[in-house]
């Protein structure tokens, strides 16, 4: 009942998207104008990700505006809280909205799943700065998003391996037990997590629901198997939970995580139990990758970016040089999308295969949580 | 597969039984009200958030506790803790009170409908989730520390902690009170007496508006006592945190039999061992599919539940 009442809220809520963005154009109809989405959590428990990555997006399009007054830029944020159960209702609101030509995100692999069989009905093609369940470029999944969906970062098929490797470097005789949250991201990076493992290493693994409460069976089940070395596959919220209970319970080894705990609001919410955590992700901080554009972003938005906003800034551009380029419909965006070659935030080049993965997919970074912090510390190897 | 239940029996057993007080003390909400009114009060699980709400945002924003700062101890630790827990079971109370009043009073008076306050039941339920959802963008709310989570001893290889073995004692100490409330004071047999036979209770003067109100406050303070509980225990807060936990705790009244409350305190517990023993054996991952199997499987064996009509001196 409450999952209906959701529903219609969030049918309302794309129906108002769609009179809006109508609305809003009509009114200036003397002005040529295109309308790009961005679609993440813009709520719930993984607020922070699409948060941050919406206000890159801004970034790009506050500076794309401010030089290029033929075609006015509009911004359409639609929130899905990062779970394939609410995409499911704003994404055909977002499709059928004619005036939206490309889309930023998802965010989430889930929400994205959820999200594709309306895109690509729509052909509304999108650039994932943060999706990275491989199955969304695997033609032999039902997950495959041809010929709409794209990505920037590397697949859980380099993180899974980069995690294995980044977990266990403070133990001598690593003993991984490995905890995923169900979701199709949690699952996923979970197999290609443990398929990355040493031989010998791994103590076990359970999977916890994403509103799981308490863990105590679980972290029973981690001391019991003489674990030192605990990896979460899940978003921070959870990690957080997890962490606390696992601390308290007395486990004093490592814990590590994947993407979708690096946030600055996992530490916020684990406290001091955070210090010390390792993840990997395939992203690196804008301030690293591109340190005079952070400083721009700074200026222009009044506080340092978040997690994923080189490349959110990097999708956003690819858009924006497509709309400047006189690319004004999805069509005609997708293929400049499929025919795009050029360079991201940090320098590196940026095109897509037909499946929509990155040709030149980026490096997966290392991170440790110190002094309360995400602080990137170098390419993973692996 | 077993082996997991038998090295670490113990310890499993101590995490079932405090998470089954906490839904001991969630279903005496869901059972005082059904022993009076035959009717689901579906808003019980938002009773419960809002009371864990309150119990966090005392020691939040009352005593200014932070993820940093050191919790307290002594004296001051006493008062954060009963502060916050009166601030729970008040809060709870107050919101089933007003639930009683504002959804359910006026359907009963008018109308012997049945569905119609199991509809306005979820109503309720949604109104206040939903609420709580738009204020705190349905994110979760971490709660500074206010009892530090010290092992008191270990026993047999479970480590016993201070948080749990306050919710055990605590809990204990309500049920036990609540029971002896129902069976012994006035109150309490107006209590019974309407949940007997509505009609001959108002016959021989009993205010029925007023048990009924009674009944959803005491059903309050439970359940509110249960959402400081598990703020202490589990440390965070959200708005959909109801769902799942009134859902288990609905579960264990319908084992124990819905109505009857040493039935809702068996069946709590009962849930929360079989919950944590399956978890542990089969995964967690199956968690839900072992626990309502066994439900069903009591449920057709017991369809009253384990202590279904007998317990007549306990009912509500």
């Amino acid at each position: 009942m409450k999952k209906s009442f959701n529903v219609a809220a969030a049918i309302a809520a794309a129906g108002a998207l769609i009179l809006g963005v109508t609305a809003a154009t009509t009114a200036s109809a003397a002005v040529k104008e295109v309308t790009i989405a961005y679609q993440g959590p813009l709520t719930g428990d993984a607020a922070q990700t699409g948060i941050d990555e919406l206000n890159a997006v801004k970034y790009a399009i506050k500076k794309y505006n401010a030089t290029n007054p033929a075609v006015k830029v509009n911004l359409v944020a639609i929130d899905d809280q990062g779970a394939g159960a609410v995409a499911l209702t704003v994404a055909p609101g977002a499709a059928a909205n004619k005036k939206i030509i490309a889309i930023v995100g998802p965010a989430f692999s889930g929400a994205t799943i959820a999200s594709l069989p309306y895109y690509k009905a729509g052909r509304l093609p999108m650039i994932s700065p943060s999706a990275t369940n491989v199955t969304l470029t695997n033609p032999k999944s039902v997950n495959y998003g041809y010929p709409v969906f794209h990505r920037v970062p590397s697949t859980d098929a380099f993180q899974g391996p980069a995690l294995a490797v980044w977990a266990v470097q403070n133990q001598k005789s690593p003993k991984v037990y490995i905890v995923d949250d169900k979701s199709p991201y949690g699952t996923g990076l979970a197999a290609f997590t443990k398929k990355g493992l040493a031989a010998g290493t791994w103590a076990g693994s359970d999977s916890t629901p994403d509103d799981t409460k308490d863990f105590s069976a679980t972290i029973i089940k981690i001391k019991a198997s003489g674990t030192n070395v605990v990896i979460y596959t899940g978003y921070y919220s959870q990690a957080a939970i997890l962490i606390k209970q696992l601390r308290t319970a007395g486990y004093t080894g490592d814990y590590a995580a994947g993407d979708g705990v690096l946030s600055q609001s996992f530490i916020d919410n684990a406290g001091k139990d955070a210090e010390g955590a390792l993840m990997v992700a395939p992203t690196i901080p804008l301030a690293v990758g591109n340190p005079e554009m952070e400083a721009d972003y700074v200026k222009l938005m009044g506080e340092a970016s978040g997690e994923y906003s080189g490349e959110t800034i990097t999708i956003t551009n690819v858009f924006l040089e497509g709309i400047k380029a006189g690319k004004l419909t999805r069509s005609a965006m997708l293929n400049w999308i499929n025919g795009y070659h050029g360079t991201t935030f940090a320098g590196t080049k940026l095109s897509f295969d037909r499946n929509g993965d990155n040709n030149g997919a980026a490096a997966i970074g290392g991170f440790i949580v110190k002094s309360g912090k995400n602080v990137a510390v170098k390419a993973v190897k692996w | 597969m077993f082996d997991i239940l038998r090295t670490q029996f113990w310890s499993l057993t101590l995490s079932g039984i405090a998470l089954g007080f906490i839904y001991v003390l969630i279903s005496m909400g869901y059972t005082m009200v059904y022993g009076v009114l035959r009717m689901i009060n579906f808003a019980n699980s938002e009773i419960f958030m809002v009371g864990a709400f309150a119990s966090l945002l005392v020691g939040r924003d009352v005593f200014h506790y932070t993820m940093d700062t050191i919790p307290p101890t002594g004296a001051k630790l006493a008062l954060v803790l009963t502060c916050s827990l009166i601030a729970s079971m008040l809060t709870s109370s107050l919101v089933a009170f007003l639930v009683e009043l504002i959804a359910y009073r006026n359907l009963r008076n008018r109308t012997s409908n049945r569905i119609a306050p199991l509809i306005t039941a979820i109503g309720m339920s949604i109104v206040i989730s939903e609420t709580v959802r738009i204020i705190t963008k349905a994110r979760a709310i971490f709660a500074p520390r206010i009892l530090e989570k010290q092992t008191l001893f270990v026993f047999h290889g479970a480590d016993i902690r201070l948080d749990s073995m306050i919710t055990i004692f605590a809990g204990l100490i309500l049920f036990i009170a609540l029971e002896r409330f129902i069976k012994l004071s006035r109150l309490g047999k107006g209590i019974r007496a309407v949940s007997m036979d509505e009609d001959s209770a108002k016959l021989m003067g009993v205010n029925l508006n007023r048990v009924i109100s009674l009944t959803f406050i005491i059903g309050g303070l439970m359940t509110g006592a249960a959402g400081f509980f598990y703020v202490n225990v589990y440390e965070n807060v959200k708005y959909n945190m109801g769902f799942s936990l009134g859902l288990a705790a609905f579960t264990a009244a319908v084992i124990g039999g819905i109505g009857n409350i040493r039935g809702a305190f068996f069946g709590g517990i009962s849930l929360g061992l079989l919950e944590i023993y399956a978890s542990a054996v089969v995964g967690t991952q199956w968690k839900p599919v072992t626990v309502f199997v066994v439900l069903i499987l009591i449920l057709l064996l017991k369809p009253n539940g384990l202590f279904g009509e007998a317990v007549q001196k306990t009912r509500v």
